[in-house]
């Protein structure tokens, strides 16, 4: 008896234990709620290198996100969102803000620099009705950002009455990365979307 | 547990209060434009600003910080000082709530620059040309020219310079330049009759260590000393040296650039030179000479006047008497029809007017020794630029008679 129970304690905190350590080695973590993936990439920064350096000389940064979701197979894409965040470093209260651009302003500020990138992608939940549950996908989450040069915040082609545009930035994305750009790609998949609502139920 | 660290962190932020913002300015995307410009500085600046660009940046103090001021300001100073990259960094200013900014300038750094400095053809006087390579070593910039010039002097030089010349001697307001040239000679027949044998050399030489003081920019004096060594053609004549005293007061302001609406430029140089048997000099003689220029330019009208005055007193060798009847003076007229051995006395005007790559001009001027032998010339001419720098002109000298035009081609001349 109890050495079944033994048993039992082993097998729950092996679960556990590799599920946390699968929670701590990806990089992209997915959440399901409400018929919404929600992102998070707590082991990914990118407030660091140059794009930092200008933030700490007082300039905005801009950052462009894009999260794409293949469904049944990889090459059929099944959503993808745009977005551009400007970050600037408050020089006297050494926070951060951030700015979402696209589809209203929103702003935030007074972050600490993980807070600051934590924001940006909670800010992109992806709406994925009409997603099977069984159904494999797969998920991205690009970042990019300009290289530093006197470029205007939203780049002339980026450019519409109402600010910066949908197609602008999915334009930019479809345009590979230049060599000295700093960009980072998070990958996640294949994954199914019961798996996604088990996990969550197992916390 | 993501999710619940995500809402902690908008939860827990201080002060957080995400709201939708109506503003688009690039003040609501940057959180540091609610502080005011304490001062501004240029970090590595090489040459000198235009006046209303140098009194935009001044007027940034006291100013909000506006990131796309900055950077529209950042390229203009690229512009004007043709530099390879301006930075902007702000930091801390001393007062709380009070920044501070810097535009860091940064040179280009190419290993060798190539520079034609004229390159003119005269229908009668031949080809011109004077070209030269710089490099900087150990922040000197040397420079190695090749030039053989039939339009300057009454005499053609050909030759090599060279220069080193360090821009700033401990303050950027002191350089220190070493130039050197040696150069063959060859002379028109005109020159060869006028002149006394003893006065053409086939050779000479010169050495030319000079300072550059900025008293107040733009006004800069520099003052040094020149060597000169020069063969004459006699067989058993021996060298001679015109060794000099040499000052030159300078102001060159510039208002506006070209990527400007308007610009306008004024140059006024007054400078000297005193052969002294002090110095060892052969000749001795006192050269004075008197430049200016202004322009304005509106879109794709310009206007430019130019005025030289000289006089020498002593008997100076050729290469320092005053020509006129060149590529930028009297054009339209030849010069060793005006002169063949060139003047004591110089005063010259002209005006240019140019619409596009369309170019109309006067000069007037007269060249003498004697008075009773001043005689006040007159030229008109038309040209055009094409782009890149290369030009095509025509000048007629004004006189009664034969008219025989002067054609001339080339790039900065």
């Amino acid at each position: 008896m109890t050495r079944s129970r033994i048993k039992a304690w082993w097998v729950v905190a092996a679960f556990l234990s590799g599920l946390a350590l699968a929670m701590w080695a990806e990089e992209l973590i997915l959440n399901w709620r409400d018929n919404r993936l929600e992102f998070s990439a707590p082991r990914v920064h990118f407030l660091t290198g140059k794009p930092l350096e200008r933030l700490h000389k007082a300039a905005q940064v801009p950052f462009d996100f894009q999260i794409t979701l293949w469904a049944g197979t990889r090459t059929q894409e099944f959503r993808k969102i745009p977005q551009r965040f400007v970050i600037s470093y408050d020089l006297w209260d050494e926070t951060y803000q951030v700015v979402k651009t696209l589809g209203g302003l929103k702003k935030v500020s007074h972050l600490t620099a993980p807070q600051a990138e934590a924001w940006c992608l909670a800010q992109m939940p992806v709406d994925v009705s009409g997603l099977a549950g069984n159904e494999l996908f797969w998920a991205r989450v690009d970042i990019r950002t300009q290289d530093g040069k006197l470029a205007p915040i939203f780049g002339r082609e980026s450019i519409t009455e109402s600010g910066i545009s949908l197609n602008s930035l999915i334009d930019l994305f479809s345009r590979p990365a230049q060599k000295e750009q700093p960009h980072w790609t998070l990958d996640s998949g294949p994954l199914t979307l019961d798996e996604l609502k088990r996990s969550r139920h197992a916390f | 547990m993501n999710k619940l660290f995500l809402v902690a962190v908008l939860l827990a932020a201080p002060g957080c209060g995400a709201a939708d913002d109506s503003e688009t300015t690039e003040e609501a995307l940057n959180v540091n434009s609610r502080y005011r410009i304490e001062s501004v500085h240029l970090v590595g600046q090489r040459g000198q600003l235009s006046h209303p660009l140098r009194t935009e940046i001044n007027r940034l103090q006291g100013e909000k910080l506006d990131d796309s001021i900055l950077k529209k300001l950042a390229d203009r100073i690229k512009r004007e000082l043709n530099a390879a990259n301006v930075s902007i960094s702000v930091q801390k200013g001393t007062l709380p709530e009070r920044v501070v900014v810097n535009f860091e300038v940064k040179s280009h750094q190419q290993p060798l620059d190539l520079k034609l400095a004229k390159f003119v053809y005269h229908s009668k006087q031949g080809w011109t040309g004077d070209g030269s390579a710089s490099t900087m070593i150990g922040g000197n910039a040397v420079t190695f020219g090749l030039v053989s010039d039939a339009d300057a002097l009454v005499e053609r030089f050909s030759g090599v310079r060279a220069k080193i010349e360090r821009r700033n001697l401990g303050t950027d307001r002191l350089g220190l330049r070493f130039e050197f040239g040696s150069f063959h000679q060859q002379w028109n027949e005109a020159t060869l009759a006028a002149a006394s044998p003893s006065d053409i050399y086939r050779s000479r030489q010169f050495f030319m260590p000079e300072a550059t003081l900025q008293l107040a920019r733009p006004l800069e004096l520099s003052f040094g000393v020149s060597f000169a060594r020069y063969r004459p053609s006699l067989p058993a004549a021996k060298s001679g040296s015109a060794n000099a005293v040499v000052t030159t007061l300078r102001y060159h302001q510039r208002w506006g650039s070209e990527q400007d609406e308007r610009e306008q430029e004024a140059l006024a140089e007054y400078s000297l030179r005193a052969a002294t048997h002090l110095l060892d000099s052969d000749p001795v003689y006192t050269r004075h000479e008197v430049r200016g220029r202004a322009g304005a330019r509106r879109g794709k009208h310009k206007i430019e006047a130019a005025f030289l005055a000289g006089r020498i007193d002593g008997h100076a060798p050729l290469f320092e008497r005053f020509a006129l009847g060149n590529a930028s003076t009297l054009r339209g007229w030849n010069k060793f029809e005006l002169d063949p051995i060139g003047g004591s006395r110089v005063v010259h005007a002209s005006i240019d007017y140019h619409f596009d790559h369309l170019t109309v001009f006067y000069d007037t001027g007269a060249v003498w020794d004697q008075p009773q032998h001043r005689e006040q010339k007159q030229s008109v001419g038309a040209g055009f630029n094409f782009k890149k720098g290369f030009q095509l002109a025509v000048a007629f000298p004004l006189r009664a008679g034969a008219i025989e035009p002067i054609f001339y081609a080339g790039m900065n001349f």
